[in-house]
């Protein structure tokens, strides 16, 4: 037993010896095949990396399978028409498992791009892996679709060729104090409390100034560790310094929490807005103590984005639309990743179609001069000093209110996306 | 001394190997996986300092990876200062840090000393992320500017991994004077019994944190080679224990207190978990699989592959280390 081990041992060693080795041919025979590669093209490819293990396995997972959702749209159709070449092209989606670590994202990034001969890049899953990939895109001058990556930072940065889909953090909570300040002009004391994270600060940070801009006083302005899970002490210090409106989390767990314990000591606040939480399926688990809570969303399944709602500028398939294809595919509903992840696909469709062109400068400039309507929203990057920032994308704020005694999410903001009232939070007690 | 020196110069050989190959063929995606590789194999060499030749297993030695990449990130966010001086920078102050922070924890022994690191790798952690000029749980993004200086990004990419290639060189070579000095003897003898060592009037306590301060130095560096090449650094990737982990399964997989034993464990570790990720077949189902190859091996080869050769194959027993 133990002579065949160490010969499997030393067979091991032999193989990754000879894998190196492919390696090296492989892309010694690459740089001749570009050549002729060019001239007869097939296909699109696009290259990205799925955290398919890891802390952001399930975003990511949906985020991907969105994207899938896209291709297969799109090779149905028979591909995308470029213009440059006089036909239509398939697209060809190439990924590999990221780990939700920054370890491997570059080596795999520099993989796609000259291994893979990725002709365009998405994003992995959050603004850390994002930041990474993005140092190589702009190395090798590919464009970088992010999706799934909120951050502000990294739009600040001087990359030309990164293009946000999400709305930015420091815009999260914005909406929530405009719809605070219309329906409740009479507040002036809020509270805002988040999670020590990444993401959560970024949003809280932002939503303090705009709501300072906006005449209100924060009263409270504490973050508190990730893991939390009381959350006494601050609800104690927002009744004592008479705030009338909370807002902040981070989330889903920490963001639950909260909702259940001011909940329970029936802290009387005209609005309750929460990160991340309220925006999940799982959150009405709490029962009553999910009543009237209010949080941001990038995008929800019931919002109607049409060629209806925006004749003029649409683009892609409405929202309906893909709710119905994902869930018959997936059996659930789609989250905003999802979408997020079928809108990035949309964005370089509609950029390629537009420039007729697979050359990284033609596709930038479209993207750069566009502003269209997808399911997922308004989409409009920004110029510089923050180049590919989404400018055009809002976001909605959701309410569980109560339809027939059973909890429902609705949508409460903005207008033309609502399908339901805002109800104030105090309105329970 | 012919036993010590055929393992240095294979290790050197293999080292060579990985900065060598991408470097003639001019192969971007051979440079960015040997940089892995030459990342895990520097990150097991100088843990494998402290906790194969000392004894002590420090379950959050990538505190000091952290620490260096924040240390280098800032001082070039801010001060604009050369790579090069801030990485030397970042890797002294990473020692000093081990210094103080030995002063207290060393004391410890066994599973007291493994906890304690851990929990010194979360406190670090929480520290920054509340340190505003840190970037705080944000972390810190370089302007793409910033590789300019270098020869853009391009050449910056080149630049880290020379930089790291020579960092492995000096490592390894520095692990194998230690192992062959007075000095190394010192720590062997606390290894076996600290005690009795102590009797026999080795300073433990000196040596102790001499080990761990040269056991944190090159952690730091490659951190700030690793981040600078990232262009944005924040506390979960800095901190993360999985890495610690990674970095004492790759010492004890090549074979604990040995020369090349770290070389071969972070190669191997490295080389299944790439090849399990990019193939075809087995992207899917990577983790799996290379969870099995690892518990084999450690079920059927529990003293590494050193240990494992040289037991087998009676060539080698006298002359791998």
């Amino acid at each position: 037993m133990k002579k065949y081990l160490s010969i499997a041992l030393a067979l091991s060693f032999a193989f990754f010896g000879c894998l190196d080795k492919k390696e090296e041919k492989g892309n010694k025979q690459s740089i001749s095949e570009t050549k002729a590669k060019t001239a007869s093209k097939d296909f699109i490819v696009i290259g990205y990396t799925e955290s398919k293990t890891g802390k952001f396995a399930t975003e990511s997972r949906e985020q991907s399978q969105g994207l899938k959702l896209w291709a297969e749209d799109v090779n149905k159709n028979g591909g995308i028409y470029v213009k440059a070449l006089g036909k239509k092209l398939k697209v060809k989606l190439i990924s590999y498992d990221d780990e939700s670590l920054k370890d491997r994202v570059q080596q795999l990034y520099t993989r796609l791009i000259t291994e893979d001969k990725a002709d365009f890049l998405i994003s992995p899953y959050s603004s850390g892996l994002t930041a990474s990939a993005a140092v190589v895109s702009e190395q090798y001058g590919k464009v970088l679709i992010a999706t799934g990556a909120a951050s502000d930072k990294i739009f600040k940065k001087g990359y030309e060729l990164v293009y946000q889909i999400y709305t930015p953090a420091s815009r999260y909570l914005k909406d929530a104090i405009d719809l605070l300040k219309e329906k409740h002009p009479d507040v002036i004391k809020i509270a805002i409390i988040y999670e020590n994270s990444n993401f959560a600060k970024s949003v809280a940070t932002a939503a303090k100034k705009y709501a300072e801009e906006k005449g209100f006083k924060v009263v409270v302005f504490e973050s508190y560790d990730p893991g939390t899970s009381d959350f006494t002490t601050l609800i104690n210090k927002i009744k004592e310094k008479g705030a009338q409106a909370l807002i902040g989390g981070g989330h889903f767990t920490d963001g639950q929490a909260i909702a259940k314990q001011v909940n329970d000591v029936k802290l009387p606040l005209k609005m309750l807005c929460i990160l991340v939480a309220p925006a999940i399926d799982k959150f009405k688990e709490i029962g009553k103590a999910a009543l009237y809570v209010s949080g941001p969303s990038q995008w929800e399944p019931k919002v109607d984005y049409s060629p209806k709602t925006y004749p003029e500028k649409f683009y892609g398939i409405s929202s309906k639309e893909f709710v119905e294809k994902y869930k018959k595919i997936y059996a659930k509903d789609p989250s905003y990743h999802a979408a997020g992840g079928y809108a990035a696909g949309l964005v370089l469709q509609k950029a390629i179609e537009d420039s007729g062109s697979l050359e990284t400068s033609k596709v930038k400039n479209a993207l750069d001069n566009m502003d269209i309507y997808t399911l997922f929203g308004h989409i409009k990057f920004e110029k510089a000093p923050y180049h590919g920032r989404q400018e055009g994308h809002k976001m909605v704020i959701v309410q569980w209110q109560e339809k027939q005694n059973k909890l429902d999410k609705e949508i409460v903001y903005p207008k033309e996306a609502s399908t339901s009232n805002y109800i104030p939070y105090n309105k329970k007690f | 001394m012919k036993k010590n020196l055929f393992s240095l110069l294979l290790a050197l050989g293999i080292i060579f190997y990985f900065i060598l190959t991408p470097m003639i063929l001019n192969s971007p995606i051979l440079r960015e996986s040997s940089f892995t590789t030459l990342m895990y194999i520097a990150l097991a060499i100088s843990l494998n300092i402290l906790m194969g030749f000392t004894g002590y297993v420090s379950f959050g030695h990538v505190v000091f990876f952290g620490i260096g990449g924040y240390i280098t990130f800032a001082l070039l966010y801010y001060y604009k200062i050369s790579l090069f001086l801030a990485l030397i920078l970042a890797g002294i102050f990473a020692a000093l840090i081990a210094a103080l922070l030995g002063s207290v924890v060393l004391n410890l022994r066994g599973a007291y000393f493994a906890i304690a690191t851990i929990g010194i790798n979360e406190a670090i952690k929480s520290l920054v992320n509340n340190l505003e000029f840190l970037g705080g749980a944000e972390g810190l993004f370089f302007n793409m500017k910033i590789y300019k200086s270098y020869g853009g990004p391009q050449n910056a990419l080149w630049l880290s991994f020379y930089l790291l290639g020579i960092i492995t060189i000096v490592v390894l070579i520095i692990s194998y004077l230690i192992k062959h000095s007075k000095f190394g003897l010192g720590l062997f003898a606390i290894r076996e019994d600290e005690d009795a060592a102590s009797t026999l009037g080795v300073n433990t306590k000196l040596f102790k944190t001499i080990a761990f301060m040269i056991s944190a130095f090159f952690p730091a560096v490659v951190g700030g080679i690793f981040f600078f090449k990232n262009g944005s650094i924040d506390p979960g990737s800095a901190f993360s224990l999985t890495k610690s982990v990674e970095m004492i399964f790759m010492v004890m997989l090549g074979g604990i207190g040995t020369i090349l034993g770290p070389v071969l464990g972070a190669i191997t570790y490295d080389k299944i978990k790439e090849t399990l990720l990019v193939s075809e077949a087995f992207k899917n189902l990577h983790l799996t699989i290379s969870g099995i190859i690892l518990l084999l091996i450690v079920l059927f080869v529990p003293e590494g592959i050193i240990g494992f050769l040289r037991r087998k194959i009676k060539v080698l027993k006298n002359i791998l280390d």
